[in-house]
């Protein structure tokens, strides 16, 4: 028998205000799998997210994580997924460790200072535990974030925009920690980034959105030969130019 | 039901108080503020209409005591969500398994620490500056506060509610609807006070049936039982009522997707 998918979302369907946000959308993600979610802005993509947050309930459609049926069991569900985002700041006046042990107690994780230190240590972050989070570069929030993310070991980790305006040095550091939260505990990750190489080497698979539909699903190369371009930042643009419409 | 979870909610609220020396006020400032303003307008008052009144002075600030009581518990449970929304947080806690049930117990659990600090803040000045401290209304005042406290929960739900609903447009509510249950409460004074027939409406309200009970209490009659027992039943209704409420605009929350005001 196959594991579990991490996701299982099918025919998600999203108006907002009459206009269609996502139009039947099936989006799995394997146990274990990294998959990147793209397209241009306003394709889907983080109404998407927010759906398998059960931040945001489908007009239609239903959304499964790790097995449990969203939103009657988004409490347990959630405890199978880390969320980070890098438009989100963290709380304020909180020092690192106090904002970890927050995110530790809201997952119900009862030996927290033990879990803690150790993802502080597996993460580079012990010398920023005693810091207040808004004394913190944008990188290090984002590395604080994922920390937080993946405190409980989550089965699947998503990752909103992660490395949006971080410096290219800070931004590989923060790709060395998704992956380490891959590799350490066999984490799936599902990905938004507008950067293509950072998506060719961070993910097996990608899902391109346009107007809230699935336009192409593989990997970067397949999803490239289907637009008959070269690289995926090529089908990107094809998918964006054609969301534009004629000029 | 996850009792770390809630501990965390009240952790996560004691950390906002802590670290914001602004919301000292709230626990410090404002309510011995209140204390001099209500004490010195009832000793200047009874001194007025011809000799000193000691009742006058006990209504006055037994009123404005019960009202903090209100006031304090009802201003945490709305503050919490503006505190996630003005610090774009709230999708940081909508992302963790965190139950609505168990942030509202932890906000509502919050609140009462809070009341405990802002209870002792007003009973150490009114004694020392009138010699008056709840406590000599006895064991009557225990009823009474809970009343308060119970209906303090339910209209910061109805405010959460509202602010998940509108935005920080309705945010205003959280230091507006004190004046509204200040006039409509009969803190100060019965409701038949109120003008046209306005007293008739809000007679019925079970925060003005606990001012009503205070103010026999403290003409020196006993505790009227009957009135008391009116507005727990009262007070239960308006809570399951508020929690409905939530519970229905965190549903309109979700499915418009609100959410993304904040994110």
């Amino acid at each position: 028998m196959p594991p579990t998918p991490a996701v299982d979302a099918r025919a998600l369907v999203k108006s907002f205000k009459g206009r269609r946000a996502l139009d039947l959308v099936t989006l799995t993600v394997a146990a274990g799998e990294r998959v990147a979610l793209l397209g241009p802005n306003g394709a889907g993509k983080t109404t998407t997210l927010l759906m398998l947050l059960g931040a945001v309930t489908p007009d239609s459609g239903t959304v499964e994580i790790s097995g449990l049926r969203l939103p009657r069991h988004r409490s347990k569900a959630m405890l199978r997924v880390g969320f980070v985002a890098g438009y989100l700041p963290l709380p304020e006046n909180l020092t690192v460790r106090e904002s970890l042990e927050l995110f530790a107690g809201f997952a119900g994780l009862r030996r927290r200072q033990a879990r803690i230190d150790e993802a502080a240590e597996a993460f580079g972050l012990t010398e920023l535990m005693s810091r207040r989070n808004q004394e913190l570069s944008s990188g290090q929030r984002t590395l604080v974030s994922i920390v937080k993310a993946v405190l409980h070991r989550p089965a699947l980790l998503i990752l909103d925009e992660p490395t949006a305006s971080l410096d290219p040095d800070i931004a590989a550091r923060v790709r060395q920690a998704m992956l380490e939260a891959h590799r350490r505990d066999g984490t799936a990750l599902l990905v938004t980034s507008h950067n293509m190489r950072e998506v060719e080497t961070l993910c097996e698979r990608v899902v391109l959105l346009s107007q809230g539909r699935i336009v192409a699903d593989g990997s970067a190369f397949e999803v490239a030969s289907q637009f008959d371009v070269e690289d995926l930042e090529s089908a990107f643009l094809a998918v964006a130019e054609a969301q534009r419409g004629p000029r | 039901m996850n009792l770390i979870r809630v501990g965390a909610v009240i952790r996560r609220h004691w950390l906002v108080l802590w670290r914001g020396p602004h919301r000292w006020f709230e626990v410090a400032f404002w309510p011995v503020m209140d204390a001099i303003l209500w004490g010195s307008l009832g000793v200047y008052v009874s001194t007025a209409a011809g000799s000193a009144n000691a009742t006058v002075v006990a209504l006055m600030l037994g009123g404005m005591t019960l009202f903090w009581t209100l006031t304090v518990v009802q201003m945490t449970v709305s503050l919490s969500v503006m505190d996630e929304t003005n610090t774009r947080n709230l999708l940081n806690v909508l992302s963790t398994s965190v139950k609505p049930i168990e942030y509202l117990l932890g906000v509502a659990a919050f609140g009462l620490m809070k009341l405990t600090m802002t209870m002792t803040t007003i009973t150490v000045m009114t004694t020392i500056i009138y010699g008056f401290a709840l406590n000599s209304l006895g064991w009557n005042a225990i009823p009474i506060m809970l009343l308060l406290i119970v209906n303090g929960w339910a209209l910061g739900f109805v405010i959460l509610g509202l602010v998940l609903r509108f935005g920080p447009s309705a945010e205003i509510l959280t230091w507006g609807l004190n004046y509204v249950m200040l006039a409509i409460s009969g803190v100060f004074f019965p409701p038949s006070a109120l003008p046209g027939g306005l007293g008739n409406v809000v007679r019925w309200l079970p925060t003005g049936l606990a001012f009503d009970a205070m103010r026999t209490i403290v003409r020196g009659e006993p505790a009227p039982a009957g009135t008391l027992w009116t507005a727990a039943g009262g007070s239960i209704v308006v809570l399951v009522l508020a929690l409905a409420f939530c519970g229905w605009m965190l549903r309109v929350f979700r499915r418009r997707g609100f959410v993304t005001r904040y994110s």
